[in-house]
Formats: structure tokens, sequence, C-alpha cells
């Protein structure tokens, strides 16, 4: 079977799709916001170099996005900004519809493209990013992810309102994507190699943790108040545990106390224990602030 | 994100979202748990535990937490068809037992529940 009809490859451009489908259309928006205020002869050009500059900008990130998540730390660096990409596509925003969020309209030909390419090259970085971890080094993908995108700036814009507005889990289905592509960027760091490869079930922690972070605003509408707190208590308590497992090597080396049976227990105590005096200062800490949370809302 | 937030329902998806799409991305989010177990999990030492037949074997190709290396297309696949399994389930309990009401509580024959015509 040819590559490009491969599970891998398929699944790879269904990533792509999604994550476009999600993040790629802000291009649009921001070229009717900017070109709203010229008069309608200016208009049409704004528009046509507004797409072909926004294109261009978004082509050379994505290339030097693929060499940049070759340097070491960069794919975890990506790995987590995806994180709080999703975190921000999910966070439910009331307010969304009425605000004029993006740059203000341009008044002169140059003023507009200028403001084009910039917003596009600050608000493509997300699209960019996650294209470049989903596609994992392949310029196929990349240069098929870009062919997919462009469609979207240019004429999807209407039809992915349409979209999501008939079906919001399309939103979910995008974060949890977004999630899954940080997840696999995280787990493929090279300086992180050596560790996961020691400690194998540390890669399942790392996907409990990615998840329930990045999908936390899913589960915390879901949940009531009173349970609300588990959202961070039960990741912290994965990052506590991972935290243990990380400085054990370390703390034997220091010896003294911490290579005795004594020294053995009470590390085990604290790393079984310690962590609930923790919880119930932050759930004290919630209960003292509530007054004031239900006063803001 | 600044174009899908232009829509009220897409801005607060985790609300507005249907219960049947809820499920199935909740299913693809736990096919990728499944799937990192898979990565992260050791063969030889569900094998040493005794677990090979539970864990990964299954008497074939089949396993159901060695969901190792999957893309994105199986995870889809797998999590559809575990909402699908979800949604049957539901209504096969659903048909089996007949949910208890409590009655009215200001009514004079106060019975503590009644028990309503099944409707679907």
């Amino acid at each position: 079977m040819p590559e490009f009809l491969s599970a891998g490859f398929l699944s790879a451009l269904l990533t792509i799709v999604l994550i476009d489908l999600v993040l790629a259309g802000d291009n649009a928006l921001i070229i009717g916001l900017v070109a709203r205020n010229l008069p309608k002869n200016k208009q049409r050009s704004v528009i046509f170099w507004g797409t072909f500059g926004a294109i261009a900008v978004r082509a050379l990130m994505a290339v030097l996005v693929v060499y940049i998540l070759d340097v070491p730390g960069f794919l975890l660096a990506g790995g987590l900004a995806l994180i709080w990409i999703s975190r921000k596509l999910l966070q439910p925003d009331d307010n969304a519809a009425n605000r004029h969020a993006g740059p203000a309209a341009a008044s002169s030909f140059a003023g507009a493209l200028r403001t084009i390419v910039v917003a596009d090259a600050v608000m493509g970085v997300d699209n960019v990013l996650a294209i470049g971890g989903a596609a994992s080094g392949s310029i196929v993908l990349i240069v098929m992810g870009l062919a997919i995108s462009v469609p979207i700036i240019v004429w999807g814009s209407h039809l992915v309102i349409r979209l999501v507005d008939r079906y919001p889990s399309v939103i979910l289905l995008g974060g949890a994507v977004l999630a899954w592509t940080g997840y696999s960027m995280i787990v493929r760091e090279p300086l992180l190699q050596p560790w996961l490869v020691a400690h194998p079930p540390a890669r399942f922690v790392i996907a409990v943790l990615v998840f329930s972070i990045s999908l936390s605003p899913w589960w915390t509408a879901r949940l009531s108040e009173r349970t609300q707190p588990l959202v961070v208590l039960l990741p912290s308590l994965l990052v506590w545990l991972l935290a243990f497992e990380i400085a054990d090597p370390h703390i034997e080396k220091l010896g003294g106390l911490f290579t005795t049976e004594i020294g053995d227990y009470l590390g085990e105590a604290v790393r079984w224990l310690g962590w609930l005096p923790l919880a119930a200062g932050f759930i004290w800490l919630r209960e003292q602030q509530r007054p004031r949370r239900a006063a803001r809302s | 994100m600044l174009l899908v937030h232009r829509s009220r329902r897409a801005a607060d998806a985790v609300r507005t979202a249907s219960l049947g799409g809820e499920l199935v991305v909740a299913s693809v989010v736990l096919a990728m748990l499944l799937a990192a177990f898979g990565d992260a999990v050791d063969p030889a030492w569900t094998g040493e535990a005794g677990l090979e037949f539970a864990l990964f074997d299954f008497g074939g190709e089949l396993s159901l937490f060695g969901l190792h290396n999957w893309h994105l297309l199986q995870l889809l696949a797998a999590g559809g068809l575990i909402a699908a399994g979800i949604a049957m389930f539901k209504a096969a309990v659903g048909r089996l037992f007949r949910p208890l009401h409590p009655a009215p509580a200001r009514v004079i024959d106060k019975v503590p529940i009644e028990l309503r015509p099944k409707t679907f």
C-alpha cells in the first residue's frame, strides 16, 4: 500500500484537518475587520493581497517550525503550548460574540496590509505549531496542511462557523486532538527519551496529566461546585507522585538518613501521605474564597 | 480560535455540546488514554503477572489495553465503538429496569413511589 494511503498518514492528515477547522479561520476574520472601513475599490485589493500575505507568512512559519522542532527542547515547549491552546479553545467565553476582538480597522492600503500580515504572524502561531507537531516533520503533510488551511482562510470561514455552531462537539474533539498532539510531542522530546525509557509508566501519567489539564474546562462545566476541586487536586497528585519518581535517584545519592531503613520508610510516608495536608489546605483556602467568588459572579 | 469563538454556541461548547457528541468525544479521549497506557506498559510485565490473556492477547489479534501506537483514525473508530456500546447498554438497562419516581408530596393518598408508564 502506498505510504499516503497508510493509516498513519491518513490519521495525521485528519489531525491537521481538525486542527485547521478549529484554529485556521482567524485570518478571514482579521482581513474582514481590517478592511471594513476602507473605500469599496480598495477593499477588494486589500482582501486579495492580505490573503496572499497571510498565506505567505503561514508558509514561511510552517517551514521554520519544521526546523525549530528538531532543536532539543522545542518539542516539549510546543507540546506544553498546545496544552494551553487546547485549554483556551475550550474555555467558555460568554462575551465572545459581542466583543470586536482583533485589530482595528485600517484607513490606508499599506496600513491594512501591515496589520493583516502582523496579526496573522501572531495569531497563526498556534495553528502552525499544531500542524508542525501533527506532521512529525513530514514536509508532504505540512504542505497538505497549508493546502487545506488556505481555502479555509479564503472562503471557508462561514462554513466553519456554521459547522461549529451546529455541532459544538467539533470544538471538544478539536481540543482532544490538540491535547493528543501535545502529548505525542512531549513524549517524542529527545531530552526526555532516556528518562521515559527508564520509567515507562511515566508516559501514561503524562497522558493523564495532559488530558486532565487541557480538557479541564469541559470537566469543570460538568462537575458540581462541591466536586470541582478535583479538577486541580487529581492532576496535582499525579505531579506530586511524578516529582518523587524523578527525585528518587537523586535523593539516594544524598546519603545519610536517606539511605537508612527509617529514611526509606519516611520517604515512602511523605510520598503517599504528604499530599494530604496540602490538599486539605487547598480545599480550606477555596472555601475561604467562596464568598468572594460568589460576589464576583 | 478567534473565528470559532464568534459563534455563541461554539464559544460555550463545553455547555452547548449534545449529550451524544460529548459521549463520542469522551469515548475518543478514553481510547487515547488506553493507547497511552498501551505505550507505557511493558507486555513482559503483564506476562509475568499472568495477565497477558486478560489484557493483551484475548485469544488472538485483539488486544484490549494494548492499543500500542494507535493512530487517530483507529482511535476515532474505537471511540465510536465505545460510545455505541455505552449507548446500547444504557438503552438496554433502561428497558430492563423501570425507574421509580417519587409521587407528588401533597397528594392525599400519598404513597412513597409510583410506577410511571415508560415512554421512549
